[in-house]
């Protein structure tokens, strides 16, 4: 008979969800429309219970991001450490890829009845702010900035000042002075209206980004037939070459919004960097580390895999 | 739409009952209503710090979303002792007698039903967050500032269960006066008519009019 | 059976339960977790063996509902603004309001009765509700009216309809419950509420100043107070300035500098400038306490029919409701202003026999989906949209337009709330009169809300300055 699966992501369809649309229209397309996923945009669940939605069985396959429980998939959430030095969505790929496929992420998916389908890469939080760029270490104490979870932490190592904001207020609370700068991806700063009150934004921070994977129920997983779940396996690699030349058109636009808004791009310089990698990425990473292994997870283990990925992935 | 009944009381062993949970059910009712108070009082903070010492609330959305399940599941109970919970009541407001108990008798016990199986949804739901071996027990903590959600996610189960128990004393109320046949039941709300509710809600205010 | 049907079924049983009376929060919940039920089971075929895991998949997802969307800032304006009204009485500020406004405004035709809709409208800039808003004036403004020989059907009238005006002048609880379920920016709804209040009192007063005009025997004026009494009514009326001020100015700076804030802590810090008035006018412990009991039965009431109904709508959104009847709407053959126009008359009747809340949150999941669609989406641009503006700001606008039609079935028999009050505060007033008193206002509000429709800029126009 036919299959159908509920699928529970957030918002509206845009570039962050174009994975899971182009995986849709593959399967569909593979099994002649006997096996095909429904996409709902926040019908289901809300994004913080997509995990529990998962693991009780209400829907098959759910987007969700690793801070949104910490608690409730460690081991993944190495990929939202500071710092990593991740520049390119293929890196993303290519790191997540690696820790979904390690055994102590999958085990502990495994508890939820999760499976890791795969990821939704997501640039770097890079920082939009006002007045004069932040560009020295110095420049960071005092500025209160919206930024939450690990990244709120980082930037409060070097004296910042992390300020809750929901994402939907986060453009009134710049205007009013809530907050100097805002941490975002840049399809954020378009949506939520922040680079319209920017002066200046952090083309090289790249502080360190959120890790939402896709991921689907293991028992319905399972219950698919053997060439459902081919066509599901095998469209993956394709949804993901999607969303990456979907992503670089946003990129692209990026720049001419920045021109045509007459925000400065900031680039920082290697010393100032790496100033800040001393100071944040190497103790929020020990301390990452520690507290994992307390709990049983091989930490130091993930963190390394993390690195050794990244060195291969630019082949050096 | 009833607003607020009256409930009577008595002496038998269901009135003493009805008085004993009426007791807790305020208290819980009373610390929805400071913990409204403190909603203020944190926004005051937050504000003030963040204008004075540059020290905004570290994780104040957080400690809001920790607040809002006890304004919002606390004082369910004795919402439903006083029959404040909102209906429409042109239909079953025309009705007397034993016609009455029993559209009441029906409508508690399909309240109690619901609520009995939201007790065990909604624990189930604190479970996926409770952790004994974890530090806090915590599996799900806020995304902020990594308050543990568990306590949160608890007071949802309390609360309701201390609602089925008022259930259980309303189905005894109304099964006993639509058995009975009895014009004035006690322990459970009457429905007054619109003048009457009307003429209570305005009393309410006008007993503290100082302006 | 597929699942719209189940959907269509589960709908009507819950409009069952809501008629024969089953508490309105209840009945959503439970039709919620039936359909749940009835959904999951289906998916398995109906097979008996499979009953058990559709039940507990139902239970499990009904029961995230509760915790999940209470825990929300956004809602954390509802207690606040509850608060503000219950203590904003306590502190005396309702007498001092009205007194000021009688003595600047009472010397037009129908002068007391003008003073009563700007004292409400300055009332309801402090108060989230609108029937506590009647309650207070019927006790303190019907008792002139009547010493002055004003026709006292008249006279609760215009408390009855005057109350109306305190859902839309934010603060407001329902503006927020609106910009929860269709998940808009509060801030900006708010925003847009300021201006159509005060045009709906605007209407309500030149429709007083006519009938006073007309017939000399409704309402004489009120003449002869002097410079230095009205400017000595002031000093008791300008906390609510105050409060007003904060809570615009942490919206949206109106001389165009910052906003000092987010309208979250705007509201917070409104409800404590008014609790420190409260406290310097004398306010006890025991009168504190039941503040704090009245917030909370209100907000309790409020925040139950909230996740209830969101049980329901969780299973409607298994079931795709809310996608067919968009679909549905938007396929139909008629301009999208007949059909607009055919949705606000649909309220006006639903508003006869429910209440404000319940209506909006069991209708809107439905309705506004449809709405947008019919305006062109969500994302579409004023220039291709249907009613000649951005998915964002139709959203504004629709919401305003369905927020005043709540408040006008507030004031329309059989089942008005206002109504009920006013005439429950006057011994001498059935509610017959009341209902009779209030008709003229009907007439004012179509006016109001036929030009809120023809006019959108009159609610666009402050949200768009603010950007
Ligand atoms: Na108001
Ligand atoms: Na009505």
């Amino acid at each position: 008979g036919a299959t159908e699966w509920n699928v529970s992501v957030w918002g509206k369809r845009r570039a962050f969800t174009e994975h899971v649309e182009k995986l849709a229209e593959l399967v569909s397309e593979k099994t002649g429309g006997s096996f095909t996923l429904n996409v709902s945009y926040g019908g289901l669940s809300k994004p913080r219970e997509n995990l529990d939605g998962i693991s009780i069985g209400a829907f098959e396959m759910a987007q969700f991001c690793a801070g949104y429980h910490a608690d409730k998939n460690r081991a993944i959430t190495v990929l939202e450490l500071p710092f990593l030095g991740v520049n390119t969505l293929a890196e993303e790929v290519a790191v997540s890829n690696a820790v979904y496929a390690h055994p102590a992420a999958q085990k502990e998916m495994a508890q939820w009845n999760a499976k890791l389908l795969m990821t939704s890469p997501m640039p770097q939080y890079n920082l939009v702010g006002t007045g004069s760029p932040r560009d020295e270490l110095a420049e960071f104490e005092g500025m209160r900035v919206r930024a939450t979870g690990g990244l709120g932490a980082a930037f409060a190592a070097v004296g910042g000042v992390p300020t809750s904001v929901p994402a939907t207020e986060a453009y009134n609370a710049m205007e009013s002075g809530v907050v100097d700068t805002v941490a975002f991806a840049q399809h954020a700063h378009l949506s939520f209206g922040t680079i319209n009150k920017a002066d200046w934004w952090t083309a090289n921070l790249n502080p360190g980004t959120v890790n939402c994977p896709v991921v689907v129920n293991i028992d319905a997983y399972e219950a698919l037939s053997d060439d459902e779940r081919a066509a599901l396996d095998s469209s993956i690699d394709e949804a993901i070459d999607h969303y990456l030349t979907n992503y670089g058109t946003l990129l692209k636009k990026w720049d001419d919004v920045l021109a045509e808004k007459g925000v400065e791009k900031v680039m920082i310089s290697d010393e100032v960097l790496e100033e800040f990698r001393a100071k944040v990425a190497g103790p929020i990473s020990a301390k990452w580390v520690e507290d994992m292994t307390a709990q049983g997870l091989p930490g130091q283990e993930l963190l390394d895999l993390v690195h050794a990925t990244l060195k291969s992935a630019r082949g050096s | 739409m009833a607003g607020h009944a009256s409930v009577l009381e008595d002496g038998s062993a269901l009135s003493r009952l009805d008085r004993a949970l009426l007791r807790l059910e305020r208290v819980l009712a009373l610390i929805s209503g400071l913990a409204v108070f403190a909603l203020m009082l944190l926004a005051v903070v937050s504000v003030g710090g963040r204008n004075t010492m540059n020290a905004p609330l570290p994780g104040y959305v957080d400690w809001i979303e920790q607040a809002m399940p006890l304004i919002a599941f606390m004082g369910i109970a004795f919402v439903q002792r006083e029959g404040g919970h909102i209906r429409m009541d042109l239909f079953i407001g025309r009705l007397q007698g034993r016609a009455l108990w029993l559209f009441e008798l029906i409508s508690v016990l399909l309240i109690l039903g619901l609520m009995i199986l939201l007790v065990w949804g909604s624990w189930a739901h604190f479970l996926r967050a409770f952790d004994m071996n974890a530090p806090l027990w915590s599996r799900d903590s806020s995304i902020d500032i990594g308050i543990p959600l568990w306590p949160a996610k608890l007071l949802a189960p309390v609360a309701f269960s201390v609602l089925c128990l008022r259930l259980v004393l309303q189905v005894w109320g109304y099964g006993r006066a639509f058995l009975l046949g009895l014009d004035a039941p006690v322990a459970v709300p009457l429905i007054q008519d619109v003048a009457a509710q009307a003429a209570a809600e305005a009393e309410q205010l006008a007993g503290h009019d100082n302006g | 059976m597929d699942s719209i049907e189940i959907g269509l079924w589960v709908t009507g049983g819950l409009l069952v339960l809501v008629l024969v009376g089953m508490r309105v929060a209840f009945a959503a919940a439970l039709a919620g977790l039936v359909g749940l039920i009835w959904i999951f089971w289906s998916k398995k075929g109906y097979d008996p063996e499979d009953f058990g895991w559709a039940l507990t998949v139902a239970v499990k997802t009904a029961g995230q509902v509760p915790h999940s969307k209470v825990a929300s800032q956004a809602l954390s304006l509802i207690p606040t603004f509850i608060l503000i009204g219950y203590l904003a009485y306590y502190a005396g500020l309702t007498r001092a309001l009205f007194e000021a406004a009688k003595r600047w405004m009472a010397w037009v035709p129908g002068g007391l009765a003008v003073s009563t809709v700007f004292a409400t409208a300055g009332f309801a800039a402090v108060s989230g509700a609108s029937v506590a808003t009647s309650a207070v004036f019927a006790r303190i403004a019907i008792p002139e009216m009547l010493a002055i020989g004003y026709n006292k059907r008249f006279a609760a009238g215009v408390v009855a309809a005057a109350g109306t005006l305190a859902s839309l002048i934010p603060p407001s609880a329902i503006l927020v419950i609106y910009a929860i379920i269709v998940e808009q920016d509060v801030g900006k709804l708010l925003l847009a509420g300021f201006v159509p209040g005060a045009f709906s009192a605007v209407i309500y007063v030149a429709l007083i100043v006519g009938i006073a005009v007309v017939f000399k025997s409704v309402g004489p004026p009120v003449t002869g107070f002097t410079w230095r009494q009205r400017f000595a009514s002031l000093p008791g009326a300008l906390p609510i300035v105050f409060v007003v001020v904060i809570i615009i100015f942490f919206v949206y700076n109106p001389f165009g500098g910052d906003a000092w804030g987010t309208p979250t802590e705007g509201g917070a810090l409104g409800a404590f400038v008014v609790f420190c008035m409260a406290v310097l006018r004398g306010m006890k412990w025991a009168e504190f306490k039941s503040a704090l009991l009245e917030t909370a039965k209100l907000t309790v009431m409020i925040f139950t029919i909230i996740w209830g109904v969101l049980i329901y709508v969780r299973f409607l959104g298994f079931a795709d409701l809310p996608g067919a009847f968009s679909d549905w709407i938007t396929s139909l053959a008629m301009s999208p202003m007949l059909i607009l126009i055919c949705i606000l008359l649909a309220y006006a009747v639903l508003g006869m026999f429910m209440d404000a809340i319940g209506m909006l949150l069991l209708t809107l999941p439905v309705v506004y989906p449809a709405v947008m669609a019919l305006n062109g989406g969500e994302a579409v641009s004023a220039a291709d949209s249907a009613f000649g503006m951005s998915g964002p700001m139709c959203a504004i606008w629709f919401g305003i337009l369905v927020v005043k039609m709540a408040e006008f079935c507030l004031i329309t028999p059989p089942i008005g709330l206002n109504c009920f009050v006013v005439a429950g505060v006057r011994p001498d007033l059935s509610v017959q009169d009341v209902f009779r008193g209030v008709m003229p206002f009907f007439v004012a509000d179509a006016v109001t809300i036929g030009l809120l429709v023809a006019f959108p800029q009159i609610v666009l126009w402050l949200p768009t300055l603010a950007g």
